[in-house]
């Protein structure tokens, strides 16, 4: 054998990509990934090394209604379809009324969505929640946004956000104290939307950090940063 | 059904067009890989709406990240893979007290390809990984393709497995160590 067993660094990585260490030890891994060049490129020899073995899985065509929902989430198609009711299936479309009725305040619709979760979910461990009111310039409510941690997602609910012009769409940021703007992903002014939040977002989401919506194009900002005005802003406060 | 090498270049061309925030270039490249993404979520959540939950989050973020696909580094299905099973992993990390009282064989799951029809089809990486796996010891081998397909820890293998964690653990080391070997020769 060419490596000791103990060659625990090099295995860690291979371990990492298997998928069988816990949480904390992939997130440890995750922010070696992040820091460290070398520790980038084992990880990335491993993959080459293991993912083929996913080609045993047989592919299975997604139900139809994934593709629309991703589009939707991304707002590719923000123009024509954030009509309410027009392309929407008629669950969603029951949801998006009550969801109308529901963030006539904010405050109450930001308690109902942890409600949901909790309810929804009963095995799940007792989550950690925090919540930022995004308010505009005029001094209205925009969105609220309730980070879950526990289930690694945000979910960002409209209150009264100003009207956008065509073609334009509300882009989430977080900014860490004295960091740049991080992209969280694509909000709407007419319904909720969760976003996933992966762990470097996650590490970031503390009472020091901001959120911040920028007026972009569909599906985002071209550079990475910010190119629109900045429309509404508050602080992550713990619940 | 692992796509000819012209088709992985396209891919990676699909990749990098969506970078660039082609909409059609990322439409074709949900139909061509969505498929094979959606069953790795559905393997290893075991549940259909969370595997399309999974599957949601995963093209999403390929859409807010493709720029960070780089074709010199990694094949745009090894990295989509990885970004597919990364967030299954995270999903069933979250509910992992659940899983271990679920002993399912997954061995026995009847979604794996496997016998001479699929070799024609099979792309070499795959064959070169399912040679040397077939080289070591048949505990790690197993051990080895159960965490890969399932996506638990080595606690829970341990577990399903009903053997000490120490056991356990070795078998899956020995087993990466001996298929590093066998595919750097």
């Amino acid at each position: 054998m060419s490596t000791p067993l103990d060659d625990n660094s090099e295995l860690r990585y291979a371990e990492y990509v298997l998928g069988v260490l816990d949480a904390d030890e992939r997130a440890a891994v995750e922010s070696e990934i992040a820091s460290s060049e070398a520790a980038a490129a084992a990880v990335e020899v491993w993959r080459r090394r293991l993912l083929p073995l996913a080609e045993e899985i047989v592919p299975r065509e997604p139900p139809a209604h994934i593709w629309p929902r991703i589009r939707s989430a991304l707002q590719l198609d923000a123009p024509a379809r954030e009509s309410p009711g027009g392309a929407l299936r008629s669950r969603e479309n029951l949801r998006f009324w009550r969801w109308v009725s529901l963030a006539t305040s904010a405050v109450a619709a930001a308690c109902v969505v942890a409600l949901i979760l909790v309810t929804r979910h009963p095995a799940a461990p007792p989550p950690t929640y925090m919540a930022a009111t995004l308010t505009q310039k005029d001094g209205r409510v925009g969105w609220t946004a309730t980070v879950d941690l526990a289930r690694a997602r945000l979910i960002v609910v409209p209150a009264a956000p100003q009207s956008l012009a065509a073609g334009r769409a509300p882009e989430l940021w977080l900014i860490a104290k004295g960091g740049k703007p991080v992209a969280v992903g694509m909000i709407s002014a007419n319904r909720p939307v969760i976003l996933p939040l992966e762990a470097p977002l996650r590490s970031q989401m503390s009472s020091t950090a901001v959120l911040a919506v920028s007026v972009e194009p569909p599906g985002g900002s071209p550079t990475g940063q910010p190119t629109g005005a900045v429309i509404a802003t508050g602080a992550i406060a713990g619940a | 059904m692992r796509p000819p090498a012209d088709d992985r270049d396209a891919l990676a061309s699909l990749l990098s067009r969506t970078a660039s925030r082609d909409q059609r270039a990322f439409a074709e490249l949900y139909r061509r890989a969505g498929g094979r993404l959606y069953s790795v979520c559905l393997r290893m959540l075991r549940d259909r709406s969370e595997a399309e939950e999974a599957l949601q989050e995963v093209f999403t973020t390929v859409w807010r990240r493709a720029e960070s696909f780089d074709p010199a580094r990694a094949g745009a299905m090894t990295w989509l893979t990885a970004l597919t099973r990364n967030r299954a992993i995270d999903r069933l990390r979250q509910r992992r007290e659940t899983l271990a009282q679920d002993p399912i064989d997954l061995d026995r799951m009847p979604d794996e390809r496997s016998g001479p029809a699929a070799d024609a089809e099979a792309n070499e990486d795959y064959v070169r990984l399912r040679n040397c796996l077939e080289t070591l010891e048949s505990q790690q081998r197993d051990s080895v393709r159960e965490a890969f397909f399932s996506g638990v820890t080595y606690k829970e293998l341990a577990a399903r497995r009903q053997v000490p964690l120490p056991t356990l653990k070795s078998w899956i080391r020995r087993g990466l160590i001996r298929l590093r070997e066998c595919l750097e020769s």
